[in-house]
């Protein structure tokens, strides 16, 4: 049924710009192991603002893929467990949003506890499913990147197969043995817009079968080649009335399992690896995991995400897929966004280097002072709804002053919801 | 490579600007040393008042603004004008604003600018052949930093030719970017107060040379040209990037429809 197209058809994009790959210590593309982990959780950075309704109350005895709590704003999304266990913490955060959610194993074996088939019904539509069944927040819109409400209706949708970094889990590794459910996936995928489902992906190995609406699309180049937004930017530039969603790969074969075995699949393939990691490896573990427990490494310091972009966590981010181990002594960030917006004493040196950190056609300079002053009309004009944090790791990295220019884009972008809404 | 804090910047300018100062010593060596202590004194003086009265750490960012202007000051200017000057270069072109990288003018330029205007009998002094080669390697390591634009470097350049050539002189190529080469490197290309954006650079590059050769009111090109051509084209900047950020807005604007 997965027919692969021809790859000199493909639309073919070479990214320049953006930041330079710092490659130390690359994996083996191969899944070495299945790591379970004793905790896991969900975490209020990745949903940003979300304000739970909790179905549960800590010490409960849950299963894997029971609803944990839901968006009190919008009571339709739901937010499943990823493993069975029993739930030891429920914390809020300011203003009574979620800070974090973790689930202890206790002793139980999630892997066959998981199996519970629940009450998934063909008729149901994919959004309901989706919706009810904890796949819905693997969404995330774009402009704001946020979790799409229940009703939006994006123009397009991009399923990001594409990593740079040789650290990161090959796509094409992770999603051998589970084409058939990616399949599946990207077809529920296509009910949910009536544009085109594209799959942005690394020349060579198709992921992609001919479907209707379904569209393959190779990138090349730089670091920025791996992320959504220099995609979208390609594709199907966003503004405040042309609303996309970005997914990844393993979230839409994860969407797949759901359809065809009515189970939902937590396990994602995570790329342990990094300057201080003994042995780099791809594991297979569940999302949220508690990377101390999975990385079997008690003197390193794990960050969620890839060595540039990603920040000392206790648990896996909920779009990471990759975890890299650094040495403990590595000097501390100031935390929170208060105490760098106050360390960035610094002035912005117009550098050639900035210039060069940005893949999409955006202004760096202007844009970074628009940010920096919370000018939320001029960063529009110069087109930060294309941007989430991600993209403008980059630029936080070259410039002078200290800058968390994500921090900045972020409550620039807050500001901007709030009046659109 | 990346710059990742103003020291680092201020550092490397300074380590660009070692060869043109070795040349001056050579070319000036009675007063560059009472010129340099005197510079170098009166910057750190009004930094450290500043990071005094605004309770912040001592900067040193002035360091490169003394050794600019020991370059290119005259042999025989005294030391109260050069004090005089000098100190408000520094608070009016650059400390009053926040220090460096605050400021949307050069206060190197703003010096040289002040001696000129306040001094009509001092003539700065016109570089060398051997300053302008001198020049050479800081300009490539700056380059390589990314701290300066080539597009600067270049718009200058053209922006000068197609000026002088238009004006129906005899020009000549070698006097002509000897006479640029160092106020250009430190003065117009300048990463603080040049254009941001970089189609801005090309524009502001070839402002500035032509300019400069306006200013300088004949084929050869004098300093205090350079100085003034820098002045203006840094004033002019912001109206630059202001004018390609509109420009660019409408480009993206269009690809949305």
């Amino acid at each position: 049924m997965c027919r692969p197209k021809g790859l000199e058809q493909l639309t073919h994009f070479t990214i320049k710009g953006g930041a330079k790959p710092s490659v130390t210590n690359a994996p083996p593309q191969q899944i070495a192991a299945t790591e379970v982990p004793d905790s896991v959780a969900l975490l209020g950075q990745d949903m940003l603002d979300m304000r739970p309704k909790y179905m549960v109350s800590e010490g409960d005895v849950v299963t894997c893929g029971q609803t944990l709590f839901s968006d009190r704003s919008h009571p339709e999304i739901a937010f499943v467990t990823p493993i069975s266990g029993v739930v030891s913490q429920l914390s809020y955060g300011p203003r009574r949003t979620l800070s974090a959610c973790i689930i202890y194993t206790e002793g139980q074996s999630p892997q066959s506890e998981n199996a519970v088939v629940s009450d998934f019904n063909a008729a149901a539509s994919a959004r309901d499913v989706l919706l009810s069944r904890g796949m819905w927040p693997a969404f995330r819109t774009r402009p704001f990147g946020r979790i799409p409400t229940p009703k939006a209706v994006p123009e397009a949708i991009f399923v990001n197969a594409k990593t740079t970094s040789p650290l990161a889990p090959d796509p094409a590794v992770v999603l051998d043995g589970q084409l058939d459910a990616f399949c599946t996936g990207m077809s529920v995928l296509s009910a949910l817009t009536e544009g085109i489902v594209y799959i942005c992906q690394s020349q060579g190995v198709t992921l992609c079968p001919e479907m209707d609406r379904v569209q393959a699309v190779t990138f090349s180049g730089s670091p920025a080649a791996g992320l959504a937004g220099t995609h979208i930017d390609r594709l199907h530039p966003v503004s405040l009335d042309r609303q996309v969603w970005s997914i990844g790969y393993q979230d839409v074969a994860a969407i797949g399992h759901l359809f065809q075995t009515g189970r939902y699949h937590a396990e994602r393939v995570v790329s342990i690896a990094g300057p201080a990691a003994p042995e780099p490896r791809l594991v297979q573990t569940v999302l949220g995991a508690n990377i101390a427990d999975i990385s079997r490494n008690e003197r390193a310091c794990g960050l969620s995400g890839d060595p540039n972009s990603g920040c000392a966590a206790q648990f896996l981010g909920r779009f990471h897929d990759q975890i890299t181990l650094v040495e403990n002594e590595a000097p501390a960030k100031p935390s929170g966004w208060i105490a760098r917006l106050f360390s960035a004493k610094g002035a912005l040196v117009p550098t050639q280097g900035i210039e060069r950190a940005l893949a999409i056609d955006i202004l760096p300079i202007p844009l970074m002072r628009a940010l920096s002053v919370g000018d939320s009309e001029a960063a529009v004009r110069l087109g930060c709804l294309a941007l989430i944090e991600e993209d403008v790791a980059a630029l936080s990295r070259q410039c002078t002053s200290g800058a968390d220019y994500g921090e900045l884009l972020r409550h620039v972008l807050d500001d901007l919801m709030k009046e659109v809404a | 490579m990346a710059l990742r804090s103003l020291s680092r910047m201020s550092l490397l300018l300074v380590a660009a600007l070692l060869m043109p100062l070795i040349v001056t010593t050579f070319e000036k060596p009675l007063q560059f040393a009472p010129h340099l202590c005197v510079a170098l004194v009166t910057v750190l003086f009004w930094e450290g008042s500043f990071a005094i009265l605004r309770r912040k750490p001592v900067s040193f960012h002035g360091i490169t603004t003394a050794l600019i202007v020991c370059v290119l000051i005259p042999r025989d200017l005294t030391l109260w004008q050069l004090v005089f000057a000098l100190s408000l270069g520094v608070v009016l072109g650059e400390l009053v604003f926040g220090g460096r990288g605050f400021s949307f003018l050069n206060a190197a330029t703003v010096t040289l600018s002040l001696l000129i205007f306040s001094f009509p009998q001092v003539e700065l002094a016109a570089p060398s052949q051997t300053l302008a080669l001198a020049t050479l390697p800081g300009a490539v390591m700056l380059l390589a930093f990314g701290l300066i634009s080539s597009r600067v470097l270049i718009g200058c350049v053209l922006g000068a030719a197609a000026v002088l050539a238009s004006g129906s002189h005899q020009i000549d190529a070698v006097s002509t970017l000897t006479a640029l080469a160092f106020g250009l490197v430190f003065l117009t290309a300048y990463p603080l107060t040049a254009a941001a954006t970089n189609p801005g650079r090309w524009f502001y590059g070839a402002f500035a040379g032509g300019l400069i050769v306006v200013l300088s009111q004949g084929a050869t090109l004098n300093t205090e040209a350079v100085v003034f051509g820098s002045l203006i084209a840094s004033i002019f900047a912001p109206l630059i990037d202001h004018l390609v950020m509109l420009t660019h807005a409408r480009r993206r604007r269009a690809r949305h429809v």
